[in-house]
């Protein structure tokens, strides 16, 4: 980004071996990277100073990175990415349900950290603030159930339905504007999220493995409907119910 | 019939036990009764013969007393005077009973010369016998016990002639072998009652120990430990087994600690390396050693689940297996693998979707790796859910396919350096159809040929 100021991350990690190289090639791809070695640290840091960015390391002793991702999210409103040696399930959901905006799994790769941190703040940027965790409500369709901030959906008959996180963010714009011609260029731009590449891959594509998934056939698809002239449109009914706690 | 539990084989063996040393009592017993009754009759016999021989002598005195002739009359019935000896061809002599009349007649000072003892039938002295039966009809239950045969008692005198007494023999009692089966019954009821009681203080905190021990096994859980009760040796066997619980369990517990600390021990440096070689500059070192910390990457991951995967924390839910097949198969068509998913029924099954999607993962990525292209399909197959992944490769050696799914294994071992990996992805593979109480099996395929045109790995899952 020549013509702007940098992008301010502030770096929290208390493994010295793994800050300092990361802050260095932080600094060489165009951010001005700030460090600390503890939550304690990282918030005497942003008592004085905003940064656009916290990347925060999970396992840290004394206050852990969940803990101070908390109060970020609730106190400051600064996007932030978790730093994670585990890559369980478990892991993700707390993440994403204390306010992270993303999460990379130790070991990432660092260009794929990069692309990370770009589009949380371009979605940040949109003013989606916090892109991922959505309000805890429930969309129900067609007797079937998709609960944002777990990403599960869940079929008619009660059982788990894997979907991708692109086939995710799909049918979040789909029961988002239910009964709505939503356009390829529309699709892709509300589809958009931490994969850069989906530029490439085709919208159609992608409609026809979730409609794989949800539509009772998918050749005669009912639910994801093909619209003339361009779009496509999801015909069913949808309801938002308060999520249970 | 053989019980196979330790109470129903303690109580067979105790009432075998019982049962042969009343059957022994109980024929000792009789034979004691039985010469008791013999000893009793010859002594009736002795007596009447002393007495009749007494009266003979006296007989001539007394002739004129009145009333005499009658008495003696009735005496006749059972005693006579015959001139030879009673004997019969084919009369079974009872010698032990001879001898021993004949001794009592002797000590009571009569000169006897040959006694002869013998069983004859009632129908052998029809007067008697009639009496005898008269007599029972009178009195009915409360006389004597009928008669069963007659007991023929005759002694030689040394004077000259033979006295000879009939005793009537009652018949053996029912009533006393009766009261001896009550009695065995009655002991058989005390004495299994009381080891039943005994044995099942001991089998019942056995039994609940088997249950919990059972139930450790599938779960490894502490929680639920057993009170120890019984007797001591069990109560001791509890605690034992108890503090043996809990020490696997906190075993369990330190490897899990131990491989987090792994995990996040070994993860940090490797990113740290990974973060260190974007600074190369030679573009295709750098995708080298990218490549080789992906590698150590994956070992590490397949080391870590192999270790956890007996001990899932997550729950099982129901899930629709074809969709969660047609996304894994999706992963790969991104990357431009040949993976092909050919559209199934929805079969839904369930599932911890984390290990699931690993181990499908791991089924594909080998096919790839040594078949070249990965055709999945999924179909529903006597209560189970079977997916198949096939590939065109060389396929394994039949005496190879087992060894493949032990841990460290690789078919053609030259490519092991290229390939990487610790070789655990089918051993996972099978662990964790094994968690959700499935089977993974490999198999090669026959092509048209006849020669083998590929590897199928079956992985099979219960619906239920």
């Amino acid at each position: 980004m020549p013509d702007t100021a940098p992008i301010r991350l502030l770096l929290v990690d208390d493994e010295p071996g793994l800050r300092e190289p990361l802050a260095e090639y932080l600094s060489r791809q165009g951010f001005a990277v700030t460090q600390a070695a503890s939550a304690a640290e990282a918030r005497s840091i942003l008592r004085d100073d905003a940064p656009d960015l916290v990347l925060l390391d999970i396992m840290m002793p004394g206050e852990d990175g969940l803990s101070l991702c908390r109060h970020l999210s609730e106190a400051r409103a600064i996007p932030t990415i978790l730093l994670t040696a585990k890559g369980e399930a478990m892991d993700r959901i707390i993440g994403l349900e204390i306010g992270a905006d993303d999460y990379v799994v130790k070991p990432f790769e660092p260009r794929e950290l990069v692309a990370r941190i770009r589009s949380v703040l371009r979605r940040a940027a949109k003013g989606g603030g916090n892109g991922t965790a959505v309000e805890d409500e429930l969309f129900e369709f067609e007797g079937w159930q998709l609960d944002p901030l777990k990403r599960r959906l869940t079929s008619p008959e009660g059982a788990l339905v894997s979907i991708s996180s692109v086939e995710f963010r799909l049918l979040m714009a789909f029961l988002e504007h239910p009964r709505q011609v939503l356009d390829r260029d529309r699709l892709l731009d509300m589809v958009q999220g931490r994969e850069a590449h989906l530029f490439d891959r085709a919208v159609d594509n992608q409609v026809s493995r979730l409609r794989r998934k949800i539509e009772v056939d998918s050749r005669n698809p009912t639910m994801i409907q093909t619209v003339w002239g361009g779009g496509y449109m999801l015909a069913a009914d949808v309801r938002r119910t308060k999520a249970p706690a | 019939m053989w019980p196979r539990s330790l109470q129903g084989q303690l109580l067979l063996g105790i009432a075998l036990a019982v049962l042969l040393a009343q059957g022994i009592s109980a024929a000792l017993l009789w034979r004691a009764q039985v010469e008791r009754r013999e000893a009793a009759l010859i002594h009736t016999a002795a007596i009447r013969i002393v007495t009749a021989n007494r009266e003979a002598t006296e007989e001539q005195i007394e002739r004129r007393r009145p009333g005499s002739r009658l008495l003696a009359a009735a005496r006749q019935l059972r005693i006579e005077r015959p001139d030879a000896s009673p004997l019969r061809p084919g009369d079974a002599r009872e010698h032990e009973a001879e001898e021993e009349l004949a001794e009592i007649l002797t000590n009571q000072g009569m000169e006897i010369a040959s006694a002869v003892v013998v069983h004859r039938p009632l129908g052998d002295a029809p007067r008697l016998a009639g009496k005898l039966a008269r007599q029972a009809a009178l009195l009915g239950e409360h006389g004597r016990p009928q008669p069963d045969h007659l007991l023929v008692a005759a002694v030689e005198l040394k004077a000259g002639g033979w006295l000879l007494v009939r005793v009537p023999v009652p018949k053996g009692d029912p009533a006393i072998m009766a009261s001896f089966i009550g009695q065995t019954l009655l002991l058989f009821a005390l004495l299994l009652g009381a080891i039943a009681l005994i044995v099942g203080r001991i089998t019942r905190p056995l039994a609940a120990l088997t249950r919990r021990l059972e139930r450790f096994a599938a779960t490894r859980a502490v929680d639920g430990q057993m009170p120890p009760e019984g007797p001591d040796d069990i109560r001791r066997l509890i605690v034992a087994h108890n503090a043996m619980e809990g020490r696997i369990a906190a075993l369990l517990d330190e490897k899990d600690v131990m491989l987090g600390a792994i995990g996040h021990d070994l993860k940090t440096p490797l990113t740290a390396l990974r973060v260190r070689i974007e600074s190369v500059e030679d573009e295709t070192e750098r995708a080298k050693m990218a490549a080789t910390i992906e590698d150590i990457v994956r070992s590490l991951d397949d080391i870590l689940s192999l270790a956890r995967v007996g001990r899932p924390s997550d729950p099982r839910e129901p899930t629709e297996l074809s969709a969660l097949v047609a996304n894994i198969a999706e992963e790969f068509e991104d990357m431009g693998e040949p993976v092909s998913f050919a559209p199934s029924e929805r079969i839904v099954v369930p599932l911890r979707t984390t290990w699931l999607r690993r181990a499908l993962r791991n089924l594909v990525s080998n096919a790839l790796r040594y078949g070249q292209t990965a055709r999945i399909t999924l179909t529903r197959e006597n209560g189970f859910a079977v997916i198949r992944v096939e590939d065109d490769g060389p396929g394994i050696p039949d005496a190879d396919l087992e060894r493949m799914l032990e841990p460290f294994t690789r078919g053609d071992p030259s490519r092991n350096s290229v390939t990487g990996g610790a070789g655990l992805g089918l051993t996972l593979a099978r662990a964790i159809a094994e968690q959700h109480g499935g089977s993974l099996r490999l198999a090669n395929r026959q092509g048209a040929a006849g020669g083998v045109s590929g590897l199928i790995a079956t992985l099979m899952l219960p619906l239920g």
